[in-house]
């Protein structure tokens, strides 16, 4: 029983830590993850008319980027309906 | 009496969670571990991420707790304590946890997307559209009310900017020691807390006395530059510290409301309409959906529910905590603002030398603290005095008073410049149908420094020339619509992707509707004619934004009547 109090204790001071973590990088993460989304485009821009770098970096880099493709591809599906993500990310109330 | 209902309303709270919530939960949203959520089938460990319930609680209890649930009840202890504290209790429960609960599901069988999408589908193309307009009227006028509510602090409490611009400093040092340096995360934060409280004590040593007019300058230019720079240097590490504020105040508040045994002194009931804005009477309906927002319930509440969080719930079950615990968590807080009010204002008041008793306080109240004592004060010293009244006496009342004001300044400021932000974003999204018709202008309105400078202009000339009493209800009106627009959404999504009749959400979408519109002609009828008489270009603005909206609002419910029965295509 005691033991099972002291874990549950252990496991909710963990819990606010970890939010605790999150709050100190979530802002910066986002940011990053823009900067992110800018170099990605710049390598797969030939998809969407932006002129792509030279077929031998982009070959070379692409097998680098299989679980970019796919989060590129979530947000491209995503990409008008950024409203309420940023609201989410700002915290505005 | 304060220990008395903060005890009561725990056990409102819980009882209605395991009842009403879970009500909803069964037979309306019908939640279901064996659907997995967009977090889970989108798993990135980017933008779609599961996260253990206790953790995006957390999460999206500090992203919707703001200044908003503690100013909105402090202005509606007009009506008395009474009135307050029902319509937090009732409106939190029926209205905004269930707002925020159904925004957020809708949201998670929708892949993750918006409220803002999922009204595009459910409704139309145009509801979706609306929500832009809505939410870039909804920024200005929360730089306007917001930066009224700062003014006011840094103004009546010289302690409170000089401990701000403190914290500022500790933020970026702060956010040097996490980012560049790589301190450890442990002991940045240890040195980032002993930052924040040696700009508490610094505060109560060295207060800054400048003029209203002075503070709007320095606002102004603070929220430009605060919102246009990366958000590691300044944001991220102040949020940071910011989430120690919040939860600190609200475990001492919650102690001390529990162990104060104050009997109230501010009346019960004062009548259904006492003066509270624009100097008005003011009905209790419509009117208090203006005054009281996040406590109850909030539009953007519905955004950050269907933005972020969406993408990152576990398991369905776990949206009850998340999106209705919240909810009721913050309307708790409201709780603790009405409690410690209702327990130690009217002393407060007396003791400042202003004219009030339980006989006038319908009539002088609101006055009295548009006055030399700012309506944030009132909350900052009901706070100090409760605290003081138990066995947490030994923390000093100046800086417990300064960690109140701090607590509300911080919010206050940081939903100033993230507001001035979003505001940008919006305001490019509102004119890209200009991109290919004048491509020049677009280009010049969206550079960055014009579209900070649109919200922040208007925001803050409307803070400075306008009276508080009618910039808040007018920034009440913005937001409870988007919060009627959601609710709505969230019936059509239980009406037609549920097949339930979903009773239990449409009385109260009705209810809400029917009430933010009345609140809306009342407040443009009755309030603004006199604030155009003495104020034109502030009263006429405001009047241009409630009329704009209103008519936006009638489109909307047309829209919403008229396709609610469609079938859906899948």
């Amino acid at each position: 029983m005691s033991n099972k109090i002291v874990s549950k204790i252990k496991n909710f001071i963990s819990g606010v830590e970890y939010v605790h973590r999150d709050q100190a990088v979530s802002h910066t993460l986002w940011e990053e993850r823009e900067l992110e989304n800018i170099f990605t485009l710049l390598l797969m821009g030939s998809f969407s008319g932006i002129p792509a770098p030279p077929a031998f970096i982009s070959a070379e880099l692409i097998p680098l980027l299989t679980h970019e493709l796919k989060i590129f591809n979530n947000r491209a599906e995503n990409s008008f309906d950024t409203l309420a993500e940023m609201t989410g990310v700002l915290g505005i109330d | 009496m304060t220990t008395l209902i903060v005890v009561v309303g725990i056990v409102v709270y819980i009882t209605l969670y395991l009842t009403y919530g879970k009500k909803l939960e069964k037979e309306f949203v019908k939640a279901d571990d064996n659907i997995k959520t967009p977090a889970v089938r989108f798993d990135d460990g980017v933008d779609y991420i599961p996260s253990k319930a206790p953790v995006l609680f957390g999460h999206h209890f500090a992203s919707i707790a703001g200044a908003a649930p503690i100013i909105g009840p402090v202005l509606a202890m007009a009506w008395g304590w009474v009135p307050a504290l029902l319509w937090v209790w009732f409106g939190n429960i029926f209205i905004g946890a269930v707002h925020d609960y159904l925004s957020l599901m809708a949201s998670v069988r929708y892949d993750g997307k918006s409220i803002q999408f999922v009204a595009s589908d459910l409704i139309t193309k145009r509801t979706g559209r609306l929500f832009y307009w809505l939410v870039f009227f909804l920024l200005i006028l929360v730089i306007a009310a917001f930066g009224a509510v700062v003014n006011g602090m840094f103004v009546g409490t010289p302690e409170i900017p000089t401990a701000y611009i403190m914290k500022i400093a500790a933020a970026l040092i702060l956010g040097v020691l996490i980012y560049r340096v790589k301190m450890n995360f442990t002991l940045a934060t240890i040195i980032g807390i002993i930052l924040l409280g040696l700009s508490i004590w610094g505060g109560s040593m060295l207060p800054i006395v400048a003029s209203k007019g002075t503070w709007y300058i320095i606002i102004f230019f603070y929220i430009i530059i605060a919102s246009a720079i990366p958000v590691n240097v300044l944001l991220q590490p102040r949020d940071y510290l910011n989430s120690w504020l919040l939860y600190l105040g609200l475990i001492v508040g919650a102690i001390a409301a529990v162990f104060s045994f104050q009997g109230f002194t501010a009346p019960a009931f004062t009548s259904f309409a006492p003066i509270v804005s624009g100097g008005k009477a003011t009905p209790f309906w419509p009117a208090i959906v203006l005054i009281i927002a996040c406590g109850s319930l909030s539009g953007f509440h519905s955004l950050v529910a269907s933005g972020t969080t969406s993408k990152q719930l576990e398991k369905e079950s776990d949206g009850l905590k998340i999106g209705y615990g919240s909810m009721l968590t913050e309307g708790f807080l409201s709780t603790l603002v009405v409690v410690s009010v209702a327990g130690f204002g009217l002393e407060l008041m007396v003791g400042k030398g202003m004219d009030i008793t339980t006989s006038n306080w319908g009539t002088n109240y609101t006055s009295s603290m548009m006055g030399s004592y700012p309506k944030a004060a009132m909350f900052t010293g009901s706070y100090a005095a409760m605290v003081a009244s138990t066995w947490l006496k030994f923390i000093p009342t100046k800086i417990v008073q300064i960690i109140a004001g701090m607590w509300v300044a911080s919010f206050a400021m940081t939903t100033l410049d993230t507001t001035n932000r979003l505001g940008r974003y919006t305001f490019a999204e509102i004119l890209s149908p200009l991109k290919d018709k004048n491509e020049g202008v677009y280009n010049f309105f969206t550079n960055r420094w014009i579209a900070s400078l649109v919200p922040a202009v208007i925001g803050i000339y409307l803070a400075w020339s306008g009276n508080f009493t009618i910039l808040w209800p007018s920034f009440g009106t913005a937001n409870q619509l988007i919060a009627s627009i959601a609710l709505l959404t969230g019936v059509s999504w239980i009406t037609k992707r549920q097949k339930t009749k979903g009773t239990f959400a449409l009385i109260p979408a009705y209810l809400l509707w029917i009430t933010v519109t009345a609140a809306i002609i009342w407040f443009s009828a009755v309030v603004l004619p006199g604030t155009i008489m003495s104020n034109p270009v502030t009263g006429i603005t405001v009047l241009v934004i409630e009329v704009i909206m209103l008519i936006m609002n009638i489109i909307f419910i047309i829209d919403f009547l008229k396709h609610k029965d469609d079938p859906l295509d899948a």
